[in-house]
């Protein structure tokens, strides 16, 4: 039975930025639309929903060599259970804990084929309470690296912090992540359109949800521990030459690159080449055609931790022509 | 009970079928122990029962017994019913009239999988991290935590143990009245179905990783067999253990497990090749046939001993979600992922 994929979407954030009131407002708000929600056993407030599913979050190792090659097996069991049912749905909203890696749900949706024939990712929406974010960063990797994985960011609790706190907040979060579109709030009221049906892992869609995706970056952020770091290049690429590096890059530095996109104008190609990635795991294909007169480039970018500019760069020169 | 798959007249007469519909995916499907009911759990939480015999007219008892859907059904080893579990969190009790009995409720959990074992009269049960026997007499025994939710059970040939998949392996409990140290079967990754074997020798597990996974229980010895194009989601052992059936291949695939075992060797791999993968395979329960489901919906029945098959429903574009074999191998129930049941006797 074809069906088209159900768009996931994943919540990220600290315990108490607002996850669940957030939940709560795409469920009362999104009038006629059926979703079914995963969320964590442990969850803070009661999720109002006819199909709420209590997942533990079970992470795992693929037993295939790679250690950052870890997913969420309850995901994978909860999604094959869900197609069973005679209802289907417009959508299905995963919340993870507040002290989630957001890496082993985003990998589950580039692995498992069941998962992946019946669902997309679409976004990974990270919750921040800006109150107590700086502090949080802190008290462990977890609040860094769900910016780090975000799509878009919810900046929420505005009415708690003064301007130049929320100054500070904003710029630690654009040091580590420039790319996820950040929207400010105050008891997660947010427009819907701007979470939900983002395409955020839809390689035709990498232009669309990044506007300047293309425009040229820089590599400013020496001081992050974790941060962001984009490549760009006038030259046609070599595609045998770029697979071999980033295959080879992947393998030794997948564990660090949370994030990774690009596109390519590869010699002699009619079509951009996009790529998108979570740790090693990679999806990549053609994307539009240049334009006649359109100057082509490429543009890579990596969020991760400990990124070597200088090498990056050095590497991927050497895959042009 | 003897399939004529190499006459021509017997491939291509039409078995006596009977085909209902509904509009919710077939989750599950089973003939009850005395082999004269079917039934068919579905993704709208309904059980439908009809009776084996095919020339009986269809009125189907259907009892929207779970609040979700089916997840799981099986003949009721104690009696004439069915057994179900759902993702409502319930496990039942399922009478011929269609009318239910609780045994456990475990509100906001599922209960995916379940097993049976005919001389004992046991039900084992996965919820969450745990695995339930419900003895003959109703009386619940809990096993576990294990590390992960389970994903795969099976009884022991005797009845005696229970075996439990999850991450990192498979646990072997106990379960009669001494009780003796659980037993791990250790092999790293998530490990998505098991089957114990009929002569108790072998447990079989299917893995993320598109491998199957066989332990020798008594020396706790282990073997790995790769090179499938999916995950390996259903197994079957042959009656008499010779053979362990896999799913995820075009054509039926039997790993040796006669004299020394399959290591070094090839599966026997048979049949026409069908369109698409076998989602579903169930060897006969007493002679040397073997039914597959594939993706496409085709169904086909083969011989290991001859080596050939016979189609016996075309592919639709819907998927074989569960097959049955009632227990004197007679009949054959499946099911498919848009609603299709279907009944077929085989004697010709």
């Amino acid at each position: 039975m074809a069906q088209a994929q159900v768009p996931v979407t994943v919540l990220t954030g600290y315990l108490g930025a607002g996850k669940t009131t957030l939940l709560n407002r795409i469920l009362s708000e999104q009038h006629g639309k059926k979703y079914a929600v995963i969320v964590n056993e442990f969850g803070e407030l009661g999720v109002d929903n006819d199909l709420v599913v209590n997942a533990d979050e079970e992470v795992f190792e693929m037993n295939n060599g790679c250690i950052c090659c870890t997913v969420r097996g309850d995901l994978i069991r909860i999604i094959e259970g869900l197609m069973k049912r005679k209802e289907k749905f417009d959508g299905i909203l995963v919340e993870t804990t507040g002290l989630a890696d957001p890496g082993p749900v985003a990998q589950t949706f580039f692995t498992d084929d069941d998962v992946k024939a019946a669902t997309r990712l679409d976004a990974i929406v990270t919750v921040v309470d800006a109150k107590h974010f700086l502090g949080q960063l802190e008290q462990g990797s977890e609040a860094l690296q769900q910016i780090a994985f975000a799509d878009v960011i919810v900046l929420n609790k505005l009415d708690l912090v003064d301007a130049t706190d929320l100054a500070k907040v904003e710029a630690k979060i654009k040091a580590i992540n420039p790319y996820a579109r950040v929207h400010k709030t105050e008891k997660s009221k947010v427009e819907l359109d701007a979470i939900l049906d983002k395409g955020a892992f839809d390689l035709n869609r990498i232009l669309v949800f990044e506007p300047d995706f293309l425009e040229h970056g820089h590599d400013h952020n020496h001081e992050e521990e974790v941060k962001s770091l984009s490549i760009t290049s006038d030259r046609a690429v070599d595609p045998d030459k770029f697979q071999k590096w980033m295959g080879a890059l992947l393998q030794i530095k997948g564990g660090d690159i949370f994030r990774s996109k690009g596109i390519l104008a590869i010699d002699g190609a009619p079509k951009r080449y996009v790529y998108q990635g979570v740790h090693m795991m990679m999806d990549a294909g053609w994307g539009t055609p240049w334009k006649k007169d359109e100057k082509r480039a490429s543009k890579l970018v990596f969020i991760g931790r400990d990124l070597d500019g200088d090498n990056l760069k050095r590497g991927f020169e050497d895959c042009l022509k | 009970m003897k399939l004529d798959l190499g006459n021509p007249a017997w491939v291509t007469t039409l078995p006596a079928t009977r085909a209902v519909a509904s509009d919710a995916p077939v989750a599950a499907c089973a003939f009850s122990s005395n082999g004269a009911t079917v039934g068919f759990g579905l993704g709208d939480g309904q059980v439908r029962l009809l009776s084996a015999d095919v020339k009986q007219p269809a009125s189907a008892v259907a009892e929207p017994v779970h609040k979700g859907a089916v997840l799981s059904l099986i003949g009721d080893p104690a009696g004439d019913g069915f057994v179900s579990s759902g993702d409502d969190g319930r496990l039942l009790r399922l009478a011929l009239d269609g009318s239910a009995t609780e045994i456990a409720n475990q509100k906001g959990k599922w209960i995916d999988k379940l097993a049976a074992h005919r001389a004992t009269g046991a039900v084992a049960a996965s919820v969450g991290k745990m695995a339930l026997v419900v003895d003959k007499a109703g009386e619940i025994k809990e096993f576990g935590p294990h590390p992960s939710t389970v994903a795969g059970l099976d009884f022991s040939k005797d009845g005696g143990r229970i075996a439990a998949a999850h991450y990192g392996g498979v646990t072997v409990w106990s379960i009669g009245a001494v009780t003796l140290p659980p037993k791990p079967l250790r092999w790293t990754g998530s490990h998505v179905a098991l089957k114990w074997s009929t002569d108790g020798k072998f447990i079989a597990t299917g893995t993320q990783e598109n491998d199957i996974h066989v332990w020798r229980v008594a020396q706790s010895t282990d073997m790995r067999m790769q090179g499938y194009p999916a995950k390996v989601k259903s197994l079957s052992w042959s009656a008499d253990a010779r053979w362990l059936y896999t799913s995820s291949q075009p054509v039926f695939t039997a790993w040796p497990f006669a004299g020394k075992g399959p290591e070094g060797k090839p599966p026997l791999q048979f049949g026409e090749e069908g369109a698409g993968l076998i989602t579903v395979v169930a060897a006969h329960p007493t002679a040397e046939y073997v039914a597959g489901g594939y993706d496409s919906g085709e169904l086909q029945v083969g011989d290991i001993k001859t080596r050939r098959s016979a189609v016996l429903k075309m592919s639709d574009d819907s998927s074989i979600t569960c097959l049955a074999w009632s227990p004197e191998g007679t009949h054959l129930a499946a099911g498919t992922d848009d609603g299709k049941m279907l009944l077929i006797d085989l004697r010709r």
